[in-house]
């Protein structure tokens, strides 16, 4: 059994458990907006802009910055008057700015974005001691009153080209602003069509393959091993009703009645790993059943009871732990069934949509229009981790086989 | 001895048939509660609805209720679907041709190659080919279909964009047959192409082992020893031995290509049967929901009959059992 | 007819040899036996002489039948002298016909391949060879698991000498089947072998019945041979102590 820890699938099946326990912890909340829709990769090739955030509050002819994103040679600079700073790259794919400003309401309140090409006016106000801002570029208002086309994003044009732009504030007393530029690139592994950082995602999304794939094969095993032994032990019309049973939930279509269990009963996930775990257990139960059988007719098995032992004696202390070496390698091999289930349901869209799954990135993925925007970042990385699950117990239950398939004999229970 | 054999299958058909009628019955009209809404729109008027609730008989005990339920779904009749407000028999019956198409292509062109593979990498025994197949053939089912189906999509339909993204058709449509045939023909490629990738490594592998062992026997020596060419060892005899659990597998492949098409027709947007059965239940739309679950089991119960009488057929020596064994 | 020199055989994945230095040979028209216990190598004589050892296998040495040496040939020129020249009736017919195909299915095939009848003319051949090997011509209908072991021998010897081959290697013919019935497929063999002026070579390890119907017999043990001669001669006067045992055996 030792040969079994150092195979290499165990290890990473560790590493990736580890990831799924701590990752979360340590990352940024899946739920959370980090950055620009469809942000790529940080690594990703080519001159795309990186998020920066710089928050400015003014007061008395004195500045306080607080910036974030900016390299040193941006040189960015804050001022009375507002921020300035150089533009290295791309234009960013989104514009905010808010905050608040305070002013005498005789005097008129200006905003402006400088650009190395246009100025663009985002504020004009005056009659009021404070005003509050919320200016996003997305929003169509904004986009009609500085002439921006309303299809597309409007950051191409506020970004003509490569160079100084300040944001200057005129006519305040003091005011507090924050200006959050999301770049086209986004955290290690790019964002989703909200702007969710998509590593955290992935980390998240380990706990519920692990979860729904271990629990539904391990409840599956249990039902599988009770009316294997039960229908072998037992015998007659026991036997015969279970075997018709089984007949039956075998014919039945797997996914449609997946999705129809899921899609009218409920999408919670213990009900997900109720109705995996019912539709599962049928090929555990006709292999224990199978062996059951065989052990039973054993010249062993018939001394004990000669010997005057209980049937659940017979059952407990024997039959059980002949039954254990298959049982274990099923639950290896069975996983991946599992968790491909829960995937292919969640991409169908039938898992709850508050619980970070891969199943539900694909499925949001391909709902939200990841194809037109080229995001591969999005549909790769979760289906590989459901890929490198599934080949990690494979590897462990088809090691496990090997290893159990001699002892399947009997030979030695004579000499126990 | 064979009609016996026959009855018995058929009588275990029959079995299953009951038991997926009581499972429909019990989902889609005991399940939701309130056995009103899922037979009668919400959206009715009252009169409208006592009217359904007589002619469906909502007012019966529930086993009365079963029987009309019976006699409904065996005639096919299967009520108006909440979304469209349209027979759910008429929506079905115009999907059907989509989905059986789009299933006999993926069998058949998976199927196909799949068993060149296998026999070749059976008879070329330790080549890159066979430890090739092997590999691909194993890790195959580690692969989610519908992820498999996603990157297809991105490399073929965006990233070179060869293949539409999405539909069964173009809008608009071309006109003239031809050219709307291939424009079928364009939209069903990719389907058909990832289907058969996904598939035809469980078959490689599986008619590699099975050819691997018949090559071993001594029949297939004989037939070497009365002169006969490579070519017709290992088709003739060989390969036509191995052919009736081909077949079954074949035909108990059918029912797994279901399920299947309802994930090809979602990732492809795809009109077929399996997409109707994911609206209906997204939509809460109970009568299109059972009739489509219901046809989807009627579908399985018959392909594995078929595959069962087919087997049979294949191979005599399971068509005339107790004879000489 | 047939002129083993020096044969050697050595299976795939074996150090030890299963034929080594094995000469004998057998004259035209005659009716000879090859016997040994099993492992004595006979079996691998045959196969060896007809290139049907598992590959991997070595095979040395000369076996030449009409002045060619079959171990030397290539594939294809083997195939042609198969059953065409020499045709083998095999060890446990149970397994050699296709469980898929009829009786009749098989011999039309190879009438089809190497004498190129078909139709009508192959189905009339077949029919009388199966009546030759004194079977019913409803027997062509039957898939082999519907005849018993005797019935499926007899189809083996009519399949065997469809092609009316010169040469007949008939590998233990008669194990596993009852004592009146391997009479029987005995006495169809030899009377077949007058007929038809066949060259017989009968392997088993049956010392008396291959005596019993055998002019010549060669006694194999550990892949040598080690006694030959008339059946008078081995079985009073036996000069290897192996052949005495086995004679011992009998009375």
């Amino acid at each position: 059994m030792s040969v079994f820890f150092r195979r290499a699938s165990f290890w990473f099946l560790v590493f990736i458990a580890a990831a799924g326990l701590v990752g979360p912890r340590l990352l940024v909340s899946p739920a959370d907006v980090v950055g620009a829709p469809f942000a790529r990769p940080v690594w990703w090739r080519g001159d795309l802009s990186t998020s920066k955030t710089a928050e400015i509050s003014a007061a008395g002819g004195r500045a306080a910055l607080a910036a974030d994103g900016f390299a040193k040679d941006d040189g960015l600079r804050a001022g009375a008057s507002g921020l300035v700073f150089d533009w290295k790259t791309q234009p960013a794919a989104v514009f905010a700015l808010e905050g608040e400003i305070t002013a005498d309401p005789a005097r008129t309140v200006t905003v402006t974005w400088r650009t190395p090409g246009k100025d663009f006016e985002l504020v004009r106000r005056d009659g009021r001691e404070k005003y509050w801002l919320n200016l996003d570029a997305r929003d169509m208002i904004f986009k009609q009153r500085l002439g921006l086309p309303l299809i597309g994003r409007g950051t191409e044009r506020l970004f003509p080209q490569k160079g100084r732009y300040e944001l200057a504030v005129g006519g305040a007393e003091s005011f507090r602003l924050k200006l959050t530029l999301r770049g086209q690139k986004q955290g290690l592994l790019g964002t989703d069509q909200r702007g969710r950082d998509v590593l955290a995602l992935l980390l998240n999304g380990i706990g519920t393959s692990l979860t729904v794939g271990v629990s539904a094969t391990l409840a599956a095993t249990l039902l599988g091993l009770g009316f294997g032994l039960t229908a072998g032990y037992v015998g007659g019309w026991v036997d015969a009703l279970i075997m018709r049973a089984v007949d039956i939930l075998l014919a039945i279509p797997t996914l449609p009645i997946l999705m129809t269990l899921a899609g009218l009963w409920g999408k919670g996930l213990w009900q997900l790993v109720l109705i995996l775990s019912v539709f599962s257990w049928m090929g555990t139960a006709r292999s224990v059943r199978a062996l059951t059988l065989t052990v039973r007719e054993s010249p062993w098995v018939e001394g004990l009871k000669a010997l005057g032992a209980k049937k659940s004696y017979i059952l407990r202390r024997h039959l059980v732990p002949e039954t254990a070496p298959i049982v274990l390698a099923n639950v290896a091999l069975g996983v991946p069934g599992a968790i491909l289930a829960e995937a292919g349901l969640a991409f169908l869209g039938l898992s709850d949509p508050r619980l970070v799954s891969w199943g539900r990135m694909l499925h949001e993925a391909h709902s939200f229009g990841a194809f037109t925007e080229g995001a591969w970042w999005l549909i790769v990385p979760p289906g590989l981790g459901i890929v490198s699950l599934c080949l990690i117990f494979m590897d462990m239950g088809r090691f496990l086989e090997e290893r159990i398939d001699p002892r399947l004999g009997g030979e030695d229970h004579a000499f126990r | 001895m064979r009609k016996n054999w026959l009855l018995r299958r058929v009588l275990a058909s029959l079995a299953v048939l009951a038991a997926v009628l009581a499972l429909n019955f019990v989902l889609f009209r005991v399940m939701p509660g309130d056995a009103v809404s899922t037979i009668i729109d919400p959206n009715f008027s009252p009169q409208a609805k006592e009217r359904l609730r007589e002619l469906y008989g909502l007012e019966r005990p529930l086993p009365e209720q079963f029987v009309l339920y019976l006699k409904q779904m065996l005639t096919f009749r299967f009520g108006l679907s909440f979304l469209s407000r349209k027979p759910v028999w008429d929506e079905l019956l115009s999907r059907l041709p989509g989905t059986l198409i789009l299933m006999s292509l993926a069998m058949f062109c998976s199927a196909a190659l799949g068993i060149w593979l296998g026999v070749k990498a059976a008879v070329k025994r330790g080549s890159w080919l066979e430890r090739t197949v092997l590999r691909v053939g194993a890790v195959m089912s580690s692969f989610p279909g519908f992820f498999v189906q996603l990157v297809l999509l991105m490399l073929l339909a965006h990233d070179f964009p060869i293949f539409p993204l999405r539909g069964s058709l173009s809008v608009p449509a071309p006109s003239g047959a031809w050219a709307l045939l291939a424009d079928r023909a364009w939209h069903l490629a990719l389907p058909v192409l990832s289907l058969t990738l996904m598939g035809f490594g469980g078959w490689a592998l599986y008619v590699r082992n099975l050819m691997v062992r018949a090559l071993g026997e001594d029949y297939v020596l004989m037939a070497r020893a009365r002169g006969l060419t490579k070519d017709r060892v290992i088709y003739g005899h060989a390969f036509r031995t191995i052919l009736p659990p081909l077949v079954t597998i074949l035909l108990m492949s059918l029912p797994g290509l279901v399920s299947g098409a309802v994930i090809t027709e979602t990732v492809f947007s795809l009109r077929g049967v399996g997409s109707f059965l994911l609206e209906a239940l997204s939509g809460h739309d109970y009568p299109a929901a059972g009739a489509s679950f219901y046809l989807l089991a009627l579908i399985t119960v018959v392909c594995n009959l078929l595959a069962d009488v087919a087997y049979g057929l294949v191979d005599p020596r399971v068509r005339l059992e107790g004879v000489n064994r | 007819m047939l002129s083993v020199e020096g044969l050697r055989v050595r299976y795939y994945g074996q150090t030890h040899e299963a034929v080594s230095g094995v000469s004998f040979e057998v004259p035209q028209g005659a009716f000879v036996g090859l016997v040994g216990e099993s492992g004595s190598g006979k079996t691998s004589v045959v196969m060896a002489a007809l290139g049907l050892l598992p590959s991997g296998s070595v095979a040395a040495g000369a076996v030449t039948f009409a002045g060619q040496n079959l171990l030397a040939l290539d594939e294809e020129s083997l195939r042609r002298l198969r059953w065409e020249k020499i045709a083998l009736v095999p060890q446990s017919a149970q397994n050699s016909f296709t469980p898929v195909k009829t009786i009749g299915v098989h011999i039309e095939e190879v009438l089809r391949v190497h004498l190129r009848l078909r139709g009508e003319a192959a189905k009339a051949r077949a029919a009388a060879l199966l009546e030759e090997a004194e079977l019913d011509a409803v027997v062509a209908c039957r898939y082999p698991h519907e005849l018993s072991g005797g019935q499926k021998q007899r189809a083996a010897i009519a399949l065997a000498l469809a092609c009316e081959p010169s040469l007949l290697l008939a590998d233990e013919p008669t194990t596993a089947l009852d004592v009146i019935t391997q009479a029987g497929i005995l006495g169809l063999l030899r009377r077949l072998q007058r007929e038809k002026r066949l060259t017989v070579l009968l392997v088993t390890h049956d010392l008396p019945m291959a005596a019993s119907v055998c002019s010549q017999l060669f006694v194999m043990k550990d892949g040598r041979l080690v006694e030959r001669g008339a059946p008078e001669e081995l079985l009073t006067a036996p000069r290897h102590p192996y052949t005495l045992r086995l004679v011992r055996a009998i009375l």
